[in-house]
């Protein structure tokens, strides 16, 4: 009795070090937030750019960190340092865009074309009045979402 | 007359050289690296605001702290949850000076050396810091390089004991941006 008593403590030990093993691999190999196969609030560029300008604290509890599908007009277009394409989506201000770094690169599209791009909303980049030079909303990760 | 039209050509000179002299990108690349015998901790963060005043030598950085990306999203939620507090501290800044400004010439290609100097804001904790980088004068086109060190303990960010093995105390600062002009 006592040896089988034994044995079943010895195997609910190992059983609970295998299933705190593998939960702490898969914890650590957990992939990052699928964006393309999430569903985003589907917002324009220019609403996503006035709302941070209007109420910055509401803006960030609606949008940062969140998936968003912003549409809006292609102002500019460039790789940055990584090679990552990044599409700068028109604002309602002058020299202020939405400025999204691609995941996956939008192949076809060219200055002055209208574009949905979903992705995770970092937030607003404040840029410097002094200067002249108006920040971005950044969006990271992003796809095309037409 | 004479006089005050001449004087207002050369103030009008002098604005539009003042303004030719801003250099500025919205996709500065910043990275940082910790290496420790346990494992190797790279995030980066392509987003970062940079302006540069190539008469002035004012230099200026600022970056979204939860736009770095790392390799595994589990360091990410952390490094923003409970690390750098992105909620809380949402910008890393920096606002400094280049003090050997007048050392680079912008009308001739080459790699300047140069020492930037100034106030590294990093989760809510302001330290003084000069640190050694490079500007990269090429065809007209201006870049900018830097490597250095910060102490994590400087900014107050606190390791939990778990992993405090993981984490090094000296974390490995890359910074590369391409400028254009305002």
């Amino acid at each position: 009795m006592k040896k089988n008593a034994k044995k079943i403590i010895l195997i609910i030990i190992i059983a609970v070090i295998a299933v705190v093993t593998v939960m702490g691999y898969l914890m650590w190999n957990k992939p990052h937030k699928n964006v393309k196969d999430t569903a985003g609030v589907k917002i324009t560029a220019a609403e996503l750019y006035n709302s941070f300008i209007t109420d910055s604290a509401k803006a960030r509890a609606l949008y940062t960190g969140k998936v968003v599908e912003v549409s809006g007009e292609i102002i500019k277009m460039a790789l940055n340092q990584q090679q990552q394409q990044i599409i700068f989506l028109k604002t309602a201000a002058e020299g202020a865009y939405i400025n999204c770094t691609m995941e996956e690169k939008a192949e076809g599209h060219k200055i002055g074309d209208i574009l949905m791009i979903k992705g995770i909303c970092s937030g607003y980049m404040s840029g410097d009045a002094d200067m002249g030079l108006p920040g971005d909303v950044i969006i990271v990760r992003g796809y095309h979402a037409d | 007359m004479k006089k005050i039209f001449i004087l207002l050509i050369l103030t009008g000179s002098f604005y539009s050289g003042c303004l030719a002299q801003v250099y500025f990108t919205k996709n500065g690349r910043v990275s940082f690296f910790s290496s420790t015998p346990l494992e190797d901790i790279k995030a980066d963060n392509n987003q970062a605001i940079s302006i540069l005043n190539t008469s002035s030598g004012e230099l200026q950085f600022s970056l979204l702290n939860n736009a770095f990306h790392f390799k595994k999203a589990l360091m990410e939620e952390h490094f923003n949850a409970d690390y750098i507090e992105s909620a809380k501290y949402p910008k890393s800044t920096f606002k400094g000076t280049i003090a050997n400004i007048s050392s680079v010439n912008l009308n001739t290609d080459g790699v300047y050396k140069v020492i930037v100097s100034g106030n590294l804001d990093i989760h809510g904790v302001t330290k003084a810091i000069s640190v050694p980088g490079t500007i990269t004068v090429r065809s007209g086109s201006i870049s900018a390089n830097s490597v250095f060190k910060v102490k994590v303990k400087d900014y107050n960010i606190s390791i939990p004991a778990a992993v405090r093995n993981n984490i090094a105390d000296d974390i490995e600062i890359t910074i590369s941006c391409n400028y254009e002009k305002k």
